[in-house]
């Protein structure tokens, strides 16, 4: 199985095992795990949240969480098990010929230390500076990540700087002793797409400079076809198919891997359905009691056999692998149609706002002068009945201040906002009170939005407890029960705490609550992100539903260009506040006529993996940082 | 240099803040103490004088003019450094506050250094045994210890060392016999500036035992917040990086993990110490130590309102300067609040 | 029957509660297990050590103080001061804190401005004196060291619930609730109240060890209630004078404080680990 070379491969794993204990049981968390890395290789590692794919990482440091450990195999570093390996030795390579780079740069570096300290504390320990000539040797390093005014960089820290700077910095950190072996786990998640796309070119550009082997761990396919040499797809803690990067993405053998292609929205071309994968993928404890194939409850191919024995990784190509007894019927997964194009019944606009602006203000004291801020500057938009409308726009950029004006948890410092033909800018009592027949939120981030001590069903009916519109508590049982099939949730659920639900049920929850008096408009901040495809595709689907049969329109908020792409009919683009660029989705996306929307288009890797995909350095004017 | 500047304008505003505190705190002082029952103008003549005497005295001193007026006069003198003449001990409040004050403070600050060893390396032992065995029976140890407050521990070392065993004195700050040098009034300092070698060490033995009271109790509280913020800076992403750039352990608790962690332990401390300046009192008066505390007791005991006041307004710009000194020393670890 | 729920498993909690109920039985039932009238003077039998010592009495298992009063029934009498003290303190302080805390941290601005400096002014005392010199205002009485402790404790509850407040009050669900129209009080009471809880449970319980230590440092000089009640404060006042004939009338007091503060502590403690609550130290900014 192990794929041929003329190399020595710097990393390769043998049935490599590992388990977690839990209580007096063990669950396998990695299972028969078979790859090798050659020098100056990039292997992508791809999978849903809980695959396994970080835990690879933890293996090679040995750094593992508390009752993890290797139950069996090898996991051979030129040719040496780091599992047996004496600790001192392992702690030895770290840092020097292995590296690491983390999935939030700015929590990565020492909040208390300058950059300059933790640079030097490092290049000291490798052994590439001693004395006061660390300091050139720093300024080296920062100039081949293409990080500016090194000499003044050494002074500051972490906090004065982005994200995307402290990244260069973790990435300067990692290359600066030319180590063997790289790995980098979700190192662009954190960043806005057009920093991104930048750091995954500069690990590519450094790494060809060392010839370094790369694990480059990320949840997206296609970002990990763009940059990878070879990709492995796990799927519940073993891999589900391995190949050359190209060819697995543009020919995939597992049923797994295709789905997960079609549930992620494309960027060009025509639009196309999403494919919803059913479900989620089986808990540690679902398993280990587990025979077939682990893919089979989700699986749109599966058959009798596939439950009865566990598939091997099969040949089924040069260098490509897949654990699938039925890899010949994958193509034949194709997504659905797209939802018919709806009209939009009505030309009537529901919401308008014009010249909207929104000031921060520093807290509140009587000596100092309060600074203010414009999160928010000038900003016309309108919505109409039944459309959905995107705004998209980097972190910091105003979205979301736009998004707590619009449903009036704050109040505009100037403009006017005008709903169903009625001024609600000045956001008073009344203005409330009407607001709240029209709009509602649907919140970010579903760990925050719910109130963990509260029921389910008490959270969905939430409105009701509202003063004048008391109801009885069969009454509201009722709707509960209603909403809850409405959104796909089990009955019983109502009896539930947030803390017992997974991160797409609750989002899905938080839907709920947000339509239970049937508002007009929903406004969804970031509802989608920090989910898995699937569990994303499953969301966007509802949505669209929902739509169909209460005919509600969105203010859709997201940083995710394909999936606005694939809901919204219109999309504004803000840049600092202000917007940049509106206008229907279509043509704003095929052709985009503000540099800043050209540049965030071009930070999205392509669909297609022969497409060169070349972000644009912005514009000038348009420059992050 | 910048560092200067920003701790010279915290220095600054903390200063012109300080003000206002104090001049309410000054005013709360005044206020509750003249609901007081008794009358200072009587306490203030012998027990035999006539109504219209007291009458006298009383318009004498302010009495029967309106509450504000009263208090405006009082921070007139105040401003001049008059804080009025003590009626039990028929002497200036000043002078009394000047000649025990530094006693207090030579307590208090030994103290504190006390608290902040047993503390930190309570704090550093607790979290080096997290996960162990030892810990549950370190972490019940230190819950413990902090239901024992320093009136507690007094009493109890005294019980021990001094009345049990006898190997301390508990009594005063120097045996008799011994002559007290008075140069700055603190007699540590004095006994080694004139050079009395015996006599600093005579006193050092006498404030073995206050100090450790205090220090001690106080020490749990810090051992509990160390270890906790290290638990937290131990789950931050930069200690799982640095141990993935191969440091050593040790380096990364020192360098890494301390340095986060002290912060929080440090702005605990501010409140801390304040707290142990007004613990003095008790520990004062436990071993019959000639400080503020016992002052203030003696003139509570005999309704000197000039000296309640006049010490407790010390006791506030005591805890007043700790926070400041405090809060001084996190701008300087603190590169968050230090630099934009 | 319902299981056990998830605090009362907690072994601290248990502790805590145990050596509570046996202080609130002893406070309760004084005269029924009080072998003696605490205030009786026997003149004829002053410091007799207890009753495991040379020349113990049987009447008196714990011996006898300086005016020869039972040093058992005045121990067993000073609970009811202790836990009353412990008790109403730190209801009062609890209401008066988390009053103003929910106020401070829920509407920010200037009422938050306003409520952060008169705690600032409050904490520049140290509580012992601000104590002392409220019960010198005050008088003497159970009443007023009650007050007393009410007026100095409450910005403990205060400082250390707003943080909590304020990073409640970011949540979501917060917003979620305003927008379907709850008025602030129901926001208050519905959505941050309930995870203000367990903090404030745990600090009250924290917070009635204090009060027990106030008032016995009242009640050692003299500023809390009149000698013609059991406290155990005064015991030690009492005791210091005869330090080397009776040592033990030193000990009985200074024991029954630390097992009533631990008592509590170990109870807060435990409460502490299982509704999951962190105490946050101050923000200091
Ligand atoms: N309450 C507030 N007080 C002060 N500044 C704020 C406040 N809320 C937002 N800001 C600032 O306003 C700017 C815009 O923030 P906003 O949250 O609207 O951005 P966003 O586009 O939603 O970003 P993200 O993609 O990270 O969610 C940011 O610089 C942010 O720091
Ligand atoms: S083996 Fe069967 S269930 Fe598993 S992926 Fe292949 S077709 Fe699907
Ligand atoms: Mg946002």
């Amino acid at each position: 199985m192990a794929i041929p070379s003329a190399n020595n491969p710097i990393l390769s794993a043998k049935n490599l095992c590992v388990e977690s204990l839990g209580g007096k049981e063990s669950f396998p968390v990695l299972t028969d795990l078979n790859f090798s890395l050659e020098p100056g290789k990039i292997l992508g590692l791809v999978g849903e949240s809980g695959a396994g794919k970080s835990m690879i990482g933890r293996t090679i440091s040995q750094y593992l969480p508390n009752g993890f450990s290797v139950t069996k195999g090898t996991l051979a570093f030129d040719g040496e098990d780091l599992v047996t390996m004496a600790a001192e030795r392992r702690r030895n390579l770290l840092g020097r010929d292995i590296a690491f780079i983390p999935q939030e740069p700015l929590s990565g570096l020492n909040p208390v230390l300058t950059v300059g300290q933790q640079m030097k504390e490092h290049l000291l320990r490798i052994g590439l500076a001693a004395g006061e000539n660390w300091r050139e040797r720093a300024l080296k390093e920062f100039e081949a990540v293409h990080l500016p005014h090194g000499a003044a960089l050494l002074e500051k820290y972490p906090h004065q700087l982005s994200g995307g700077m402290c990244q260069r910095i973790l990435i300067a950190m990692a290359f600066a002793s030319r180590p063997r072996l790289l790995i980098a786990d979700e190192p662009t998640t954190a960043l806005d797409v057009t920093i991104q796309a930048r750091i995954v070119k500069l690990i590519a550009e450094m790494q060809k400079r060392d010839g370094t082997a790369v694990i480059f761990i990320t949840h997206d396919l296609r970002l990990a076809s763009q940059i990878s040499d070879e990709i492995m797809v796990l799927y519940a803690g073993r891999p589900a198919e391995r190949g050359p990067a190209k060819q697995l993405f543009s020919a995939p053998a597992h049923p797994y891997t295709r789905c997960l292609q079609l549930a992620n929205p494309n960027i060009s071309g025509p639009r196309r359905g999403l494919f919803i994968l059913p479900e989620r993928m089986p808990g540690l404890r679902v398993l280990k009691e587990l025979k077939g194939c682990r893919f089979a409850s989700r699986c749109p191919n599966a058959i009798e056999a596939c439950t009865e024995t566990e598939p091997p990784l099969a040949d089924i190509g040069p260098n490509h692998i897949a654990a699938c007894i039925r890899t010949e019927k994958t193509p034949d997964i194709v997504p659905p149609p797209l939802a018919p194009g709806r009209e939009i019944a009505s030309t009537r606009i529901h919401l308008n706002g014009e010249k909207l602006t929104k000031a921060y203000t520093t807290a509140w004291s009587p000596f100092a002068k309060r600074s203010a801020f414009k999160a928010v500057n000038s900003v016309d938009f309108t919505l109409g009945e039944g459309e959905f409308v995107g705004i998209v726009g980097e972190s910091g950029s105003g979205k979301s201040s736009l998004a707590r004006l619009v449903v009036g948890l704050d109040t505009p410092t100037d403009g006017r906002i005008t709903l169903a033909g009625r001024d609600v800018t000045a956001n008073g009592r009344s203005e409330k009170a009407y607001r709240r027949q029209y709009i509602q939120m649907v919140f970010q981030d579903p760990q925050s939005a719910l109130n963990p001590r509260r029921r389910i069903g008490s959270i969905v009916t939430q409105a009701n407890e509202a003063s004048g519109l008391h109801t009885g508590a069969r009454e509201r049982m009722d709707r509960a029960a209603e909403l809850l099939k409405e959104i796909g949730l089990p009955p019983d659920a109502a009896m539930r705490f947030p803390s017992q639900l997974s991160g797409g049920q609750k989002q899905r929850v938080n839907i709920a609550r947000a339509l239970c008096t049937l508002p007009r408009i929903l406004v969804a901040d970031e509802i989608v992100s920090g989910l898995d495809v699937s569990v994303q595709a499953q969301l966007l689907d509802l949505l669209l539903k929902l739509r169909d049969e209460h005919g509600f329109s969105m203010l859709f908020i997201s940083h995710d260009l394909s999936v606005v792409r694939y809901l919204c009919d219109r999309v504004l683009v803000m840049y600092r506040g202000e917007v940049v660029e509106n206008g229907e989705t279509e043509t704003v996306f095929a052709d985009p006529r503000h540099p800043y929307t050209r540049s965030l288009l071009a930070a999205v890797p392509p669909d297609d993996v022969n497409t060169e995909w070349s972000p644009v350095a912005a514009e000038a004017g348009y420059q992050i940082e | 240099m910048r560092m200067f500047a920003t701790i010279a304008k915290l220095l600054v505003k903390r200063v012109l803040t300080a003000i206002p505190i104090l001049l309410i705190v000054s005013a709360l002082l005044f206020c509750i103490l003249r609901i007081l029952p008794v009358d200072p103008a009587a306490m203030s003549l012998p027990p035999n004088a006539t109504v219209q005497e007291v009458e006298a005295m009383r318009a004498e001193m302010g009495l029967n003019l309106p509450l504000y007026q009263q208090y405006g006069i009082w921070l007139n003198k105040l401003f001049h450094g008059d804080i009025g003449r003590s009626i039990h001990f028929r002497q200036d409040v000043t002078s009394l506050i000047g000649s025990t004050l530094p006693a207090t403070i030579e307590l208090a600050v030994i103290a504190m250094g006390v608290a902040t060893v047993f503390g930190l390396a309570g704090g550093l032992f607790l979290f080096y045994v997290r996960g162990t065995r030892a810990e549950a029976a370190m972490d019940f140890l230190s819950i413990l210890l902090l239901s024992l407050p320093e009136f507690l521990w007094s009493l109890f070392l005294l019980l021990i060392f001094g009345v049990f065993f006898e190997v301390l004195p508990f009594t005063g700050r120097l045996s008799p016999g011994f002559e007290r040098p008075v140069v700055t009034g603190f007699l540590l300092l004095d006994s080694l500036i004139t050079g009395k070698i015996p006599t600093f060490l005579n006193a050092l033995e006498h404030m073995i035992l206050p100090c450790l009271a205090l220090g001690i109790a106080l020490s749990p509280s810090l051992m509990r917040v160390l270890r906790s913020s290290l638990l937290d800076a131990y789950q931050d992403d930069y200690i799982q990086q640095a141990r993935l750039r191969g440091l050593s352990e040790k380096r990364i608790l020192i360098r890494h993990g301390l340095k986060n962690a002290i912060l929080p332990t440090l702005s605990l401390m501010g409140v801390q110490f304040g707290f142990l300046f007004g613990g003095t009192l008790l520990v004062e008066i436990i071993y019959s130590y000639p400080g503020m505390g016992n002052l203030m007791v003696d003139a509570i005991r005999n309704a000197d309102l000039p000296i309640i006041q006049g010490a407790g307004l010390t006791y506030c710009i005591a805890v007043l300067v700790i926070s400041i000194v405090v809060d001084s020393l996190y701008l300087i670890l603190n590169p968050k609040l230090r630099v934009r | 029957m319902r299981p056990l729920p998830l605090w009362l498993k907690s072994g601290r909690v248990q502790t805590g509660l145990v050596i509570i109920f046996i202080l609130a039985v002893c406070a309760i039932f004084a005269p029924y297990l009080a072998p003696n009238d605490p205030n009786e003077q026997n003149l004829l039998s002053i410091l007799t050590p207890p009753i495991w010592a040379d020349g113990g009495d049987a009447m008196f298992p714990l011996g006898t103080d300086s005016l020869g009063r039972c040093v058992l029934s005045r121990l067993i009498f000073g609970a009811r001061v202790a836990l009353t003290v412990a008790f109403s303190a730190s209801i009062g302080a609890m209401i008066i804190g988390a009053f103003f805390a929910h106020v401070a941290g829920y509407f920010g601005g200037w009422v938050d401005w306003l409520i952060g400096r008169v705690v600032e002014i409050w904490l520049s005392f140290p509580p012992v004196i601000l104590s002392l010199i409220l019960m010198v205002g005050l008088g003497t009485g159970l009443r007023n060291v009650v007050l007393a402790i009410v007026l100095v404790d409450w910005t403990r509850f205060c400082r250390v619930l707003r943080s909590e407040v304020i990073v409640l009050r970011r949540r979501d669900y917060v917003s979620a609730a305003q927008l379907v129209g709850f008025s602030h009080w129901r926001t208050i009471t519905r959505e941050i109240l309930p995870g203000t809880l367990p903090l404030l449970i745990t600090l009250m319980s924290l917070e009635m060890g204090v009060a027990i230590i106030v008032e016995a440092i009242l009640s050692f000089v003299g500023m809390s209630v009149g000698s013609e009640t059991a406290a155990w404060g005064q015991m030690i006042a009492d005791a210091r004078q005869n330090i080397y004939d009776a040592p033990f009338n030193l000990i009985a007091p200074i024991f029954a404080i630390f097992f009533a503060v631990f008592g509590f502590n170990i109870l807060g403690d435990g409460l502490r680990r299982t509704l999951d609550t962190r105490l946050t130290q101050t923000e200091r900014t």
